[in-house]
């Protein structure tokens, strides 16, 4: 039976639907994560700095680690997009190859 | 309508014809040693960082110091594991590298965030013994350590899960 092209598409959104709802919560609780963990981090540094117990070497360190981490953070984000990405295309694919073995 | 009828029915046909016969592969493979090494070796470096979370003292440096290495030489070793993944080559990563360069932003590399965050892990820690060893760490300068390295095994581990699909 031939398949009509509302049908099809609704296919296709239902499909992306499920795996972007999925995958956005993880990174979204990643980033909520990152954030706080970021910030947390930046207080510290103030702490040690205040204390005398981080010097100018552990301030540079740490400053550069603020940095990179800050880097990364996106990077794995971009990562976990192209993981949803990969995801999406696979899955729509394989669904509009269902709907050509059906015929 | 025909013309949207025409223009749907184009996309499908190209989205067919780009990754027909085939699955994409836009990210490595997921890999259960690594992440399960990972748990392991954040559940030591977590155990190894609550008991100097007081802080440290030159004298006792010998009594850490084999610890500061074994879990040196497991985050080199996770770097190594996660990087010599082969970088995924497909007909839609070829594509999608053509379209983020004419948008002029960066293709998609294989240099994987969590084999960066292992390195890092392991040069934070480096930096940590070596303070250790030369002038002893107060309770705040490690417990900015372990936030440091706790930050980076979040992403490692984020990413390495993640790739399970």
């Amino acid at each position: 039976m031939q398949s009509d092209l509302t049908t099809i598409v609704q296919e296709i959104k239902d499909v992306a639907s499920a795996i972007v709802k999925k995958d956005i919560t993880t990174i979204k609780g990643f980033s909520q994560r990152q954030a706080k963990g970021l910030a947390t981090q930046t207080l510290i540094i103030q702490k040690g700095v205040l204390n005398g117990e981080i010097d100018d070497d552990l301030k540079e360190f740490f400053y550069n680690g603020l940095r990179d981490m800050t880097r990364n953070f996106v990077n794995t984000l971009k990562g976990l997009l192209i993981v949803t990405i990969e995801k999406l295309i696979n899955a729509i694919v394989n669904a509009l190859w269902k709907f050509i073995d059906s015929v | 309508m025909v013309k949207v009828h025409f223009r749907s029915c184009f996309i499908l046909s190209f989205i067919l014809l780009l990754f027909v016969g085939c699955n994409a592969s836009l990210a490595p493979e997921y890999d259960k040693a690594i992440v399960e090494k990972t748990i392991a070796t954040s559940e030591a470096t977590m155990g190894f960082l609550e008991k100097v979370a007081q802080g440290t003292k030159v004298e006792g440096f010998k009594t850490r110091e084999n610890q500061y290495n074994q879990l040196i030489g497991a985050y080199d070793a996770l770097n190594l594991q996660a990087s010599a993944r082969p970088v995924p080559k497909s007909v839609a990563l070829d594509t999608i590298n053509k379209l983020l360069q004419t948008k002029g932003s960066g293709s998609i590399s294989g240099d994987y965030p969590s084999a960066y965050a292992f390195e890092k892990i392991a040069e934070t820690l480096r930096k940590m013994k070596k303070t250790d060893r030369e002038k002893g760490l107060g309770p705040t300068a490690v417990q900015a350590f372990k936030g440091q390295i706790a930050i980076y095994l979040d992403q490692a581990i984020t990413y390495e899960s993640f790739l399970k699909r």
